[in-house]
């Protein structure tokens, strides 16, 4: 498969004495990373720790060739997060400077930056609130606008976690469509909708910490429903 | 009391964003360093509302912004009267005042970028002193984009309250205020650290 890879070996986490993550190993190179599991059961640790926000008690961890212990700002160049709180993704007042943010200190000009933030918001249909306070959106537009400022800056790697949690149908449906069929990047997709999970090109099923089961989206997901059925 | 930028055609608008903080912060010493004088005040507040109709904010956006610091001058008022002479305790009541609406002035004229952009170059030449320029920014910037947020995170709290019959008092209402917008900026900061923020 062509993209680049995803190592965890022998990774575990601790918070205080509370382990969040148990030796977990694990080798991924498909397009789309489908992560399940119940509440608790350290999804979003495992997420975390693509862009470095939460790093490995033990173990080691590897994305695209980068250590995110030691070259976090590298890494978080190359890994766009996006929260279930849009709320939270907004950083500047107007929905286009907020895109714009992304691109600052890279090296853009004006003009650059004006151009790729207009391509990015016309692609996802928000050219014409472009000038709009970022807080005025609705949810579903503001985590559209998330999606832009992250793409904006042309990540290798896309991290969702549940971010469609807070969304109705139709907006969900919208997200998913962008993330699963439309871009062209490795997409790690945390969810708890496991039509989304049945969509990606491998799964991944965590419980108390335990990576418990990896495989075709069909059989971990098909196995996770009927135990929980 | 900080206000979102409102766009307009202004020269005070269309002034570039560092030379408008220097004036202010130039304004704003003036003020604050020639306590004793009789007319640094009045002239002060004069330049003030001066700012307003040249920037076609209006004397009604101006009345907005002082009404919106009624509490803040009712309470420097009143412990001043305790200590000082009335005129005294209201020349420095006059003085804050005026100083914050001539930040809300900028605020109003300028777009959080752009002042992003000229607190990181101001300040650049402290970064010897062990200043972040580019945090200073940011938080300033933040601070900006972040009022509205909380005021919903506020607006949301007193509904809540109100369906379930929770009197209003400030306890009731501060404490779930402070937590909330504790953990707003808690997954704040993670999703500026997602962004590539140091
Ligand atoms: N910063 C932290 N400090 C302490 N404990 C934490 C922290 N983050 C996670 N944990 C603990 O680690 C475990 C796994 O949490 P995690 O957030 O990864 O679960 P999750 O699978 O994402 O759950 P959910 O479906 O509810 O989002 C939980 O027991 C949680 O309480
Ligand atoms: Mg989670």
């Amino acid at each position: 498969m062509e993209h680049p890879e995803i190592v965890f070996d022998s990774v575990s986490v601790d918070f205080g004495g509370r382990t969040a993550l148990r030796d977990v190993s694990v080798s991924l190179d498909q397009r789309r990373i489908g992560v399940i599991g119940s509440n608790g059961s350290g999804k979003s640790t495992f997420a975390r720790m693509l862009n470095g926000l939460v790093l490995p008690s033990s173990g080691a961890v590897r994305v695209h060739g980068l250590d995110p212990a030691r070259q976090s700002k590298l890494l978080r160049r190359r890994v766009g997060f996006i929260f279930s709180n849009p709320d939270v993704q907004i950083v500047m007042p107007t929905v286009a400077e907020d895109v714009a943010f992304s691109l600052r200190g890279r090296g853009f000009t004006a003009a650059e930056a004006g151009a790729r933030v207009s391509a990015v918001l016309d692609r996802f249909g928000l050219t014409t609130h472009s000038e709009a306070p970022a807080h005025s959106l609705s949810g579903g537009q503001k985590q559209l606008l998330a999606l832009c400022s992250i793409l904006v800056g042309e990540p290798g790697l896309l991290v969702a976690d549940e971010p469609t949690a807070l969304l109705d149908a139709v907006n969900s449906r919208r997200i998913a469509d962008h993330l699963l069929d439309e871009l062209p990047q490795q997409l790690v997709l945390v969810t708890h909708d496991l039509r989304m999970a049945a969509r990606c090109d491998v799964v991944l099923r965590f419980d108390a910490g335990r990576l418990v089961e990896s495989g075709a989206p069909g059989d971990v997901v098909g196995r996770y429903e009927r135990e929980h059925a | 009391m900080i206000a979102l930028y409102r766009p307009g055609a202004s020269a005070i608008h269309r002034a570039p964003a560092g030379p408008k903080v220097l004036v202010f912060i130039a304004i704003t010493l003036a003020i604050t360093l020639s306590a004793h004088s009789a007319w640094m005040l009045p002239a002060a507040a004069v330049l003030v509302v001066a700012g307003y109709l040249i920037a076609g904010l209006g004397l009604g956006e101006l009345a907005a912004q002082v009404v919106a610091l009624r509490w803040l001058i009712v309470v420097m008022l009143v412990t001043q009267l305790v200590f000082l002479p009335a005129l005294v305790a209201l020349a420095n009541t006059g003085r804050v005042v005026v100083v914050i609406a001539l930040a809300a002035l900028v605020t109003l004229t300028t777009r959080v970028p752009a002042l992003l952009d000229a607190t990181e170059r101001t300040l650049a030449p402290l970064r010897r002193f062990g200043v972040n320029p580019a945090g200073v920014g940011l938080l300033l910037a933040m601070t900006i984009t972040t009022i509205p947020v909380i005021a919903g995170l506020a607006g949301s709290i007193r509904e809540a309250q109100r369906a379930r019959g929770v009197p209003v008092r400030a306890t009731t209402f501060v404490v779930p205020l402070l937590v909330l917008s504790l953990k707003h900026s808690d997954d704040l900061a993670d999703a500026l650290a997602a962004r590539g923020v140091e």
